[in-house]
């Protein structure tokens, strides 16, 4: 081993290392916003499913929908690899605590509106989109 | 997004509103000047650079419309302000110092004034 190739083998030790975890940190990103969207997905179609206007209200199966929401959230909490993004993901379990909150309460006693519904969603569309730093 | 500083603001449209309309006729000298506080800094968010701040202006004006429509009722009101609320409050924190206070005035500053005094008047008045 002649005397330029220890720096030259160094440098090149270091490059691959800083291009692998860009790509790793890439990938693991594209996870965690394929997880927000799955959230928001399923945020979207609880609001859809019990924001009814004239709809009997199902405690039982509201409730059941709530426990899956929660371990859906509590669950993508304790995966999320990048630890600056778990105060998002709490923020975003405490929009989906609120919004079943809320709607149990209208539900419960048949207030529902049609622009009830359709703003919550704008507002769970506003916060994921913000989530996602869009 | 700053919202402040030395930047240029979008000169704010006068044009009125369907919620103008109805806050003009209000007659109590007390509430007026209130209601006018309102409105100015609306019709200020609405033309601010920050899309983050005419968003929220934009959304507190659609609901209050709806409240006086009576599509939604206060409770939901309340329930939307609460989630604007959490919103903003992470984009006021995170604006640098010198634009926190512009950021507030315009955006949890005019939902507090929706809440307090324009809110109970509009309900008054339908």
């Amino acid at each position: 081993m002649n005397s330029t190739s220890l720096p030259r083998n160094v440098f090149l030790c270091v490059a691959a290392i800083f291009i692998t975890s860009c790509g790793t940190a890439t990938f693991t990103k594209t996870g965690s916003d394929a997880t927000i969207e799955s959230l928001r997905s399923f945020q979207l179609a609880f609001i859809d499913e019990f924001a009814v206007p004239g709809k009997k209200f199902n405690a039982t199966a509201f409730n059941a929908k709530v426990n899956e929401g929660n371990a859906k959230f509590q669950q993508a909490i304790a995966d999320e690899k990048f630890t600056a993004r778990r105060p998002v993901l709490v923020d975003l379990k405490a929009q989906f605590d609120a919004d079943a909150a809320h709607l149990k309460s209208k539900a419960s006693r048949g207030k529902i509106t049609p622009a009830l519904a359709s703003e919550m969603k704008k507002d769970v569309n506003k916060i994921y989109d913000h989530a996602l730093g869009r | 997004m700053p919202s402040g500083g030395k930047k240029k603001h979008k000169k704010p449209s006068r044009k009125k509103s369907e919620l103008d309309s109805v806050l003009d006729q209000v007659g109590d000298e007390s509430a007026a000047a209130a209601i006018q506080e309102f409105q100015d800094l609306l019709v200020e968010a609405k033309g601010d650079t920050s899309e983050l701040i005419r968003q929220n202006a934009e959304e507190l004006e659609r609901r209050l419309v709806l409240l006086k429509d009576r599509k939604i009722d206060k409770e939901d009101f309340d329930y939307f302000v609460e989630n604007q609320k959490r919103d903003l409050r992470v984009y006021v924190d995170a604006q640098p110092a010198q634009n926190q206070e512009r950021a507030e005035k315009l955006t949890l500053h005019v939902l507090e004034i929706a809440v307090t005094k324009v809110v109970p008047i509009l309900i008054m008045m339908i």
